[in-house]
């Protein structure tokens, strides 16, 4: 397996990913850290049921 | 939605080698983005595309995107002649990957996993450090996105 395959190349990417790091919320991360690994997945559903939710309120907010 | 619990029971229960990867695998490392599809890589073996074909028989795969009514044989040969799927299911988006860019297959990630517990199923996931070699080397946009998010855990994990 090559470098590129590996994933081991791009250095011209950091940064990139060093001006994404400044948006990332930290404290988002520290709460998701304290859940075990199957709490962080119910909490994903619940956020697609939500986000779901929001894009039914909207469709039918612009049928109005 | 994705019913992820579903999908995995579902899996396990039809005893798919499989490894979870994509945005579900940085959930599990502590990702807080919102993934909408499940992305597994699958075992290349013709027992293990068997018993793909027979655990995704009853919730109907398709080819997410393609028109309605596009003949589609859901079936070993299928599999055996392509690699990677995109699909929708009645339990939601199941991305089928032979092979990921920065990581090859299933059995070139096995020893690059943890075992995680997902709604009462044990199934194994991909390890930070390689998930992040794999968004690097996918290099889209907001894969460079998730790189920065997943660092983030590492240094915090580290800590």
């Amino acid at each position: 397996m090559n470098d590129l395959d590996r994933g081991e190349t791009g250095k011209d990417l950091d940064p990139v990913i060093e001006a994404y790091r400044n948006d990332v919320d930290v404290t988002l991360i520290r709460e998701n850290l304290r859940l075990t690994v199957d709490q962080r997945f119910q909490q994903l559903i619940k956020l697609q049921q939500f986000a779901e939710d929001l894009r039914r309120a909207g469709r039918k907010a612009r049928e109005k | 939605m994705t019913d992820f619990n579903a999908l995995l029971r579902l899996l396990a229960e039809n005893e798919v080698e499989f490894i979870i990867v994509g945005g579900a695998a940085a959930t599990a490392h502590g990702s807080a983005r919102l993934t909408l599809d499940l992305d597994v890589v699958y075992r290349r073996s013709t027992e293990n595309i068997a018993r793909i074909v027979d655990a995704l028989t009853p919730i109907k795969p398709y080819l997410r995107g393609a028109p309605p009514g596009l003949p589609f044989d859901w079936s070993v040969p299928t599999i055996k002649k392509g690699l990677n799927f995109t699909l929708v299911t009645t339990l939601g988006a199941l991305d089928l990957l032979g092979e990921i860019v920065g990581g090859g297959g299933f059995e070139q990630l096995r020893s690059e996993t943890i075992e995680v517990e997902i709604a009462g199923v044990n199934c194994l996931c991909l390890n930070l450090e390689r998930l992040i070699a794999v968004k690097r080397a996918a290099g889209r946009p907001k894969d460079l996105e998730v790189v920065a998010e997943l660092q983030l855990i590492q240094d915090e994990t580290r800590q």
